[in-house]
């Protein structure tokens, strides 16, 4: 059922016709994110330049009860800018302008759709950067980041985006525009600020950010350590912990993920170990030495059978590239892959990763595993082969281990989102009295259910019939097509 | 409650005081009263905010005390919201661990739930913020009993809405807070003070000579004519760097040093001084003021009858004690600057504005009252005239 002529001429006339895409070409652009499993082509694709058209385009969605997905550089993990049938997608992708760095309060005004990155290099001539850094910062969008809370490897230290974004302006779903949060960590009254950070696009859409920009460390010290077995470097980690050390990042990496990520990208890695470690310290000199010297003589007491240290910001960076790589590397080793996001306490890492193994030994799957184990978010890469009909077996495993990392005490996702991936998990995480909560106040921002439905929180149609759930065309599952 | 009782003209009934002393009896408690319910803490910001209206039952949360878990390992605790922050602080201590969190009033007794519920924090919000960045799980339960949780026990987690934000600042009146879980840091090995006598047109300066370098002060706070700097760290690092701190304030190093946390540096002379103008002077209404840190000095400088003013230079929160007959011009003053202001101390029988003019995102607030607390039960005339 297409969208009434009536609607469309609507929003023709609060946009510039050529603004909004109906060819259902242009549409199936939109028709993913990141999750490439779920798709759904738009009715239409509005593309607002500025923030008075998408509160324009957003009252006439209320107006007339049509359903709305905001879309930034669609790299979203979970599905949550999967667009919905006979409603539009408003991308934010024309509003990328920073539109203030104000040294002197370490501050940046920006439009949603500029880049994480675009952030940190609008500030670094005043030495100062922006902290949370998803893997994806070249591409994905502040506005994106706003609405998964995203993380980082550095979030350990520093946090998420939701403790360095101090207000929002936010188009809400009935076209008011409003400022959540105030220039201060004080307000008055609740953190509506803290509710919109991290709500998946289900409560408004963000026209403006104001977020919180830090001077730039004095020293970065890093560190790649090899280890003989993923529980020493576990060791190591809770060692770090113990001392009273809070590094910038920890990441590890197993053998599979340092296999793929070194292939992909040379980055000095050693082929073959069982455990690669990433311990980055930062902060004032005299500081990050004396604490660098004691990683160190940890990795040395774990047994590390190698110890490389970043010497120069060149060496530091190719460190980092094979971990930020990883991903997208072990397409070299499997033709296929799910990237899992969940969260354990750090001290079960050990455990967690053994019962990963053997859910994969049993499922006959490899998993390859890339993590931030500082805070204990893992990200297991399934790998598995379309063409050899493992797509079901793989997303089943990989959904036993978000659901896995719940029963050690965990979350079901620690920067990737519910989305639509997880929406039907979400009860394994929530009692209905939670999740019954939680929809009261997604009522009080949005009474007509027009924004982002049927994300976040599971709704009876779609995880009883799961209808719009991407199957393979059969000529990709015998590998003649493919999708990219 | 006594002062309940003959502040409120319709009240002639002394109201039912509940005190549950688990997640169970809290729920009945809830369901058992009808009416307006005052919930209640140590009572150390009983007289934040607006002024309470009339209640049949007061819901005291002081006896809902007590880890629920620690895991030293993880850096994550969950607690009864009832718990003393301070009470908690020491079962901590043996781990290395703390909230960093050193709002004043934590020394007088104040619950974890109650710092939650008044959004407190103390000076070190410049690095490690307030409480709405140390929470990462709540347990609720809302006017009509239902038990509602979110967040979890992981510091990394962005599963469901973040339901624990709205308790920040909520004043007791969205849902009684029953359990938090907070994300803990390691308690600094050392702690130095730096302090800098200079009127508070001067203090930017300063401070922006401190905050622009590679110092990572974690409070840095002009009160009563002293700019103190606070930075902690390794036993080994310290000195050096508050050498560099001091000359760059050109100081002579002036300093005090203390082995430990947070808490025994603020019981030194300057951060006492602070905590002390921080509660404010007596007889006065005090107002936490939030704004740009640019726009602080002049802003307070501004404000009608103050006579006691602390300004974080870096977080731009101030908290000033003023005569009550300017409170409603400091409201409109903070609010002219694009400020913040929020009423804590309304002094005893005064009639003054707890709030200044309604956030844009008013209708929101309103909104989310209404779906958690539709008939209005909970903390009647908090947020008056807001909602």
């Amino acid at each position: 059922m297409a969208l009434d002529t009536a609607v469309r001429s609507a929003f023709e006339q609060v946009l510039e016709p050529r603004d909004v895409i109906s060819d259902p070409v242009g549409c199936r652009a939109y028709e993913c994110d990141g999750l490439t499993g779920y798709r759904v082509t738009p009715e239409l694709v509005l593309l607002p330049r500025n923030a008075e058209q998408v509160a324009a385009a957003v009252t006439v969605c209320a107006r007339h009860r049509v359903p709305f997905v905001a879309r930034g550089a669609g790299t979203g993990l979970s599905g949550g800018a999967l667009p919905v049938a006979e409603g539009v997608v408003i991308s934010l992708a024309r509003l990328k302008r920073v539109l203030e760095v104000d040294p002197v309060n370490r501050r940046a005004v920006v439009e949603p759709g500029v880049t994480n990155l675009e952030i940190t290099a609008a500030a670094s001539p005043h030495g100062l950067y922006y902290a949370p850094d998803p893997s994806s910062q070249q591409v994905c969008t502040i506005g994106g980041n706003v609405a998964e809370n995203s993380g980082g490897a550095h979030c350990l230290k520093y946090g998420f985006t939701t403790n360095h974004v101090y207000s929002a302006e936010v188009v809400l779903p009935d076209g008011s525009v409003v400022t959540l949060g105030t220039d201060t960590g004080e307000q008055a009254g609740p953190d509506l600020r803290g509710v919109f950070l991290g709500s998946e696009g289900t409560l408004g859409i963000t026209t403006k950010i104001t977020v919180k920009l830090l001077r730039a460390p004095e020293t970065v010290r890093t560190l790649l350590a090899d280890f003989p077995s993923v529980r020493a470097a576990g060791d190591v980690v809770s060692d770090i912990v113990s001392a009273g050390i809070v590094p910038a990042a920890v990441e590890m990496m197993d053998t599979l993920a340092i296999e793929a990520a070194e292939e992909a990208v040379h980055a000095g890695y050693t082929v073959g170990v069982p455990a690669a470690l990433v311990v980055e310290l930062d902060g004032p000199v005299e500081e990050c030495d004396s604490q660098f010297e004691q990683v160190k003589a940890l990795c040395e007491k774990h047994r590390c059978t190698r110890l490389h240290i970043a010497g120069s910001p060149e060496e530091r960076a190719a460190i980092w590239r094979g971990r930020k790589a990883a991903f997208a590397a072990v397409g070299r080793i499997s033709p296929d892959y799910f990237v899992q996001d969940g969260v354990v306490p750090r001290t079960r890492l050990a455990e967690v990763l053994d019962r990963i193994a053997d859910l994969g030994r049993d499922a006959g799957i490899r998993v390859a595993n890339v993590f931030h184990a500082g805070d204990g978010n893992l990200h297991p890469l399934v790998l598995y082969s379309a063409a050899l009909g493992e797509t079901a077996r793989a997303e089943k495993l990989s959904g036993e281990i978000a659901e896995l990392c719940v029963e050690f005490g965990g979350a079901l996702s620690g920067e990737h989102g519910i989305g639509t991936d997880k929406a039907c998990s979400m009860p394994k995480m929530f009692t209905e009295d939670d999740l019954a909560v939680m929809q009261r106040v997604r009522d009080a921002f949005d009474a007509q259910n027009i924004c982002n439905p049927g994300k976040v929180l599971p709704t009876p149609r779609l995880c009883g019939e799961r209808p719009g759930k991407y199957k393979p065309h059969p000529l990709e599952e015998s590998g003649v097509i493919e999708r990219l | 409650m006594r002062e309940l009782a003959s502040s409120s003209d319709s009240a002639v009934t002394t109201p039912t005081k509940l005190q549950p002393t688990d997640l169970d009896e809290l729920r009945s408690a809830v369901l058992d009263t009808t009416g307006p319910v005052a919930i209640t803490g140590a009572g150390t910001a009983a007289d934040w905010a607006g002024a309470l209206g009339a209640v049949d039952a007061v819901l005291d949360t002081t006896a809902l005390t007590g880890v629920i878990t620690h895991n030293p390992g993880d850096m994550t605790v969950s607690v009864r919201a009832g718990t003393p922050l301070r009470e908690l602080a020491e079962e901590l201590s043996p781990h290395g661990q703390h909230v960093s969190l050193d709002a004043a009033r934590i020394a007088d007794g104040a619950t974890v739930g109650g710092l939650l519920a008044t959004g407190d924090a103390g000076p070190s919000a410049l690095v490690y913020g307030t409480l709405r960045d140390l929470v990462i799980g709540t347990t609720l339960v809302l006017a009509d009993g239902t038990v509602a949780h979110n967040g979890g026990h992981v510091i990394k987690n962005v599963a469901g809405f973040d339901l624990a934000k709205l308790m920040h600042g909520s004043y007791g009146t969205l849902a009684v807070v029953a359990e938090v879980v907070l994300r803990l840091h390691p308690v600094p090995k050392a702690t130095a003070t730096l302090a800098l006598d200079c009127t508070l047109a001067e203090a930017p300066d300063h401070a922006a000579r401190v905050l622009g370098g590679p110092f990572e002060p974690v409070a840095l706070e002009w009160v009563d004519g002293t700019l103190l700097v606070r930075i902690e760290g390794t036993e080994s690092a310290l000195d050096a760097r508050a050498a560099r701190v001091a000359e760059v304030l050109d100081t002579d190093e002036r300093h005090s040093r203390r082995t430990g946390s947070d808490d025994s540096a603020v019981r030194q002379n300057g951060w006492g001084a602070h905590a002390a103008a921080v509660r404010g002077a007596a007889g006065s209404a005090v107002l936490r003021i939030g704004a740009l840190p640019s726009r602080l000095p002049a802003l307070l400088a501004s404000l009608p009858g103050t006579t006691a003013i602390t300004a974080g230079l870096g977080t731009g929160v101030a908290t000033v004690s003023l005569d009550p007959a300017g409170v409603a011009e400091a409201h409109a003053l903070v609010h002219t600057a694009g400020g913040t202001s929020v009423m804590r101390s309304r002094p005893a029988g005064s009639d003054v504005p707890a709030w200044g003019p309604p956030p844009s995102a008013i209708a929101v607030l309103q909104s989310v009252k209404k779906v958690l607390d539709p008939q209005g039960r909970f903390g009647p005339g908090r947020f008056d005239p807001w909602m």
